[in-house]
């Protein structure tokens, strides 16, 4: 016992605090890559998606839109300069005054406060009248800057623009060492049809340039304007003016954008990767007014660093979840875990007292049988001893078995003197620890009476009756407990003469194959309800050579068993007795344990059971 | 008044005691440990019924034990005493005992209780195919 429950608790905390853990940590770790999985998918194709909707975005509609905004805001001010130009051009009162050679003052004060105005009101950086009849270069301010001549190469613009015949004209003049590009518009006058001057307004992109900046959509993107030879006429960037396209990206696209079909206004994009193994989104439109071209390219990893934000925050994301998740499940599957815990702790604790319990219990029943087994050892004690039974008897055999080791039956035997001795078996009410009491009490008192009053069986169980009474029923108010005894007694003189009286225990003799029941009184004693006056009577028998004598309590016959689980009976004992022959007694010792034992079978004995076989 | 069940066990008999038909039932064996302390409510329950018996109605108390120890036949004595008594004050009791044919430790016991009352007592032995 004690071996098995140290073994039991070496067991259960071993086996029980790893096993709960490591479940719990699975789950957790399974939960997280699940969940640290899903958020990687849904943040990869949610980013895929965005970049793929960003760069479509990007590409048909942000740079398409910044593109034409530029492309239209170069045209407008070349448009309004245009006609600036032409209304110059058409002022009559200029006309006049170029017509008459500059000769009438106050129209000479007119044209020149015209230019100055137009020059500054609307922020050119030049406006010009030349005259074709005085070769008179007049600059705002009312300068006359220069005087025209066909043999100075400067002077070119002036006479093709003469001779072209357009009403408008469009000159560009870029000066590489200022960084700036001016465009000169050139208007003819006409008076009558004759191309008299040649008028117009300058004006310099660099302001144009300025708004390149205020459209810059990232750190890596260019927009410049270029012209046909594939230089860059405006950039945000000053030292990237003068130089070409070639530059920057790589020559099959430079020329492809140099060459591309001019005629159509649609933007146009391409994607190439540089030499740097980067992605580069480009788009190109010519403009209205010029057959220049705008250029914008961005990197790829630029436009959509924006995502990169994404990125992050899936990251940032998945491990808020993630340590979110940790903790849920630490929690939850520690909050489940928790009445899992206790049950075991509980059985444990259960298992512990129990098996305390039983060890108590154990330990009690062993003091019991302890107790038991000494109290069987006294009660033994006053059994008569073998050696005085076999002075006693030619031949005997006892059977004496208590149900619970100590009972309520004893046998007991007296020598008086040579030739006379008494011999009985009495069954005193209860068994176990009560009957043994009740034994110890009656033995005594049957020893008394023998000693003091006399050897007649009858009158021995008369006076057994009274003092018995006397001694168990001193308190009366314990009416409940009321015990007594059954005894048979035989007195015997010379192996020639038996006397035997009983209180409800009988005397069987079997001479030869006879046997005789010989039953005494009746009546029980040493009750409550035993009257005092209870009288017995002597039964005589003259002992013939093989008589047989047999007293017996009650548990031998009253024992349970057969088919039916009825009492074995007196028939049966009849019928074993008259069986037996001339069998010694030890064989029929033998045959009484026999049936006994047969007819029981399974079933546990009922009584104390007590048989005393002699003869002389 | 209320009737009176105790479910048998394998030591002690079942009790189906019914004042209003008139008639006390005892079946099975009886051995228990204590059996005074088994019997004590029994007792106080007959006392009650007798008290309030009327003079004319036939009261039948049926008896099937097979086996009865000791302790328990002096305790059957005390009730089978009680209902004599009655029996004796001129009330109308009468005993049926009932014995399994093969039984004779059961008729035997039944002989004894008989012999020493007043009260009609009737012995009947029945075929065994319980």
């Amino acid at each position: 016992m004690g071996s098995k429950t140290t073994a039991a608790e070496v067991l259960v905390p071993d086996k029980k605090s790893p096993m709960y853990d490591r479940g719990t940590m699975k789950v957790v770790v399974l939960a997280c890559i699940i969940i640290i999985l899903s958020i990687v998918m849904t943040s990869s194709i949610s980013y895929l998606i965005t970049q793929e909707a960003v760069v479509d975005k990007l590409k048909s509609r942000d740079m398409r839109y910044i593109i034409d905004s530029m492309a239209a805001k170069i045209d407008g001010r070349i448009e309004r300069a245009k006609e600036v130009s032409v209304i110059l051009a058409t002022d009559p009162a200029v006309i006049q005054w170029v017509a008459s050679g500059e000769t009438d003052e106050r129209l000479g004060e007119y044209a020149k406060g015209k230019i100055t105005g137009i020059a500054r009101d609307y922020d050119y950086s030049n406006t010009f009248i030349v005259s074709n009849i005085t070769k008179h270069y007049w600059a705002e301010d009312s300068r006359l800057i220069s005087i025209m001549s066909e043999s100075n190469p400067e002077h070119n613009w002036f006479f093709s623009a003469l001779h072209s015949g357009k009403t408008v004209d469009l000159n560009i003049d870029s000066n590489t060492a200022r960084g700036d590009t001016f465009v000169f518009i050139n208007a003819l006058m006409k008076d009558q049809g004759t191309p008299v001057a040649i008028v117009g307004v300058g004006l310099t992109l660099k302001e144009i340039a300025k708004e390149f900046k205020s459209y810059k959509f990232g750190e890596q993107s260019n927009l410049w304007l270029v012209d046909g030879q594939g230089k860059i006429h405006l950039s945000e960037k000053i030292e990237e003016i003068g130089m070409y396209l070639n530059d920057f990206v790589a020559p099959d696209i430079a020329s492809q954008i140099i060459e591309g079909n001019i005629s159509s206004n649609q933007p146009q994009a391409i994607e190439y990767t540089n030499q740097n193994g980067e992605i580069m989104d480009l788009v190109y439109r010519v403009t209205k007014s010029t057959d220049w071209k705008l250029v914008f390219q961005i990197p790829r990893r630029e436009s959509i660093s924006i995502l990169s934000t994404i990125k992050v925050n899936a990251g940032i994301g998945s491990f808020i979840s993630l340590v979110l998740i940790i903790f849920i499940f630490y929690y939850i599957s520690h909050r489940i875990a928790n009445p899992f815990k206790r049950a075991i702790l509980l059985s444990k604790e259960m298992e512990k007292q129990v098996s305390e319990r039983t060890q108590e219990l154990s330990e009690k029943n062993q003091k019991i049988m302890d107790s038991i087994d000494y109290a069987q050892r006294i009660q033994e004690s006053i059994l008569p001893p073998s050696d005085e039974l076999i002075n006693m008897f030619r031949e005997y055999f006892i059977i004496w078995e208590p149900r619970d080791r100590v009972g309520g039956d004893f046998y007991w035997a007296r020598k008086i003197d040579k030739n006379k001795s008494l011999i009985a078996v009495a069954d005193c009410t209860g068994h176990g620890v009560p009957g043994a009491f009740m034994t110890m009490a009656v033995n005594s008192i049957l020893s008394h009476i023998v000693d003091e009053i006399c050897d007649n069986p009858a009158v021995i169980i008369q006076e057994l009756n009274k003092r018995v009474k006397e001694t168990l029923h001193r308190n009366q108010s314990s009416s409940m407990a009321d015990d007594g005894l059954d005894i048979g007694i035989c007195y015997v003189e010379d192996k020639k003469r038996l006397v035997f009286a009983g209180a409800k225990i009988a005397l069987d003799v079997k001479r030869a194959d006879q046997v005789y029941h010989i039953k005494g009184n009746k009546k029980s004693i040493g009750y409550r309800r035993s009257s005092n006056d209870l009288e017995f009577v002597n039964n005589e028998w003259k002992i013939e050579d093989g008589d047989i004598f047999y007293l017996m309590s009650d548990g031998y016959v009253d024992q349970n068993g057969g088919q039916r689980d009825y009492a074995l009976g007196h028939k049966r004992v009849n019928q074993l007795i008259s069986a037996q022959g001339e069998k010694n007694l030890a064989q029929q010792q033998q045959a009484f344990e026999d049936l006994l034992n047969q007819y029981m079978g399974d079933e546990p004995q009922r009584d104390d059971i007590t048989v005393v076989g002699f003869t002389f | 008044m209320e009737k009176l069940y105790i479910e048998s066990t394998k030591s002690t008999p079942e009790i189906r005691f019914d004042p209003v038909i008139n008639q006390m039932y005892i079946k099975g064996q009886s051995y228990p440990e204590n059996a005074f302390k088994f019997y004590e409510p029994i007792f106080a329950w007959v006392d009650e019924y007798i008290e309030q018996m009327e003079q004319e109605v036939l009261v039948e108390i049926y008896f099937h034990m097979p086996y009865v120890n000791t302790s328990s036949s002096k305790c059957l004595m005390m009730l089978l005493e009680k209902l004599d008594e009655a029996y004796q004050a001129g009330k109308k009791v009468m005993v049926r005992w009932y014995y399994d044919k093969e039984n004779e430790m059961a008729m035997e016991c039944a002989e004894e209780f008989k012999e020493d009352l007043t009260v009609p007592f009737e012995i009947n032995p029945v075929e065994e195919n319980s």
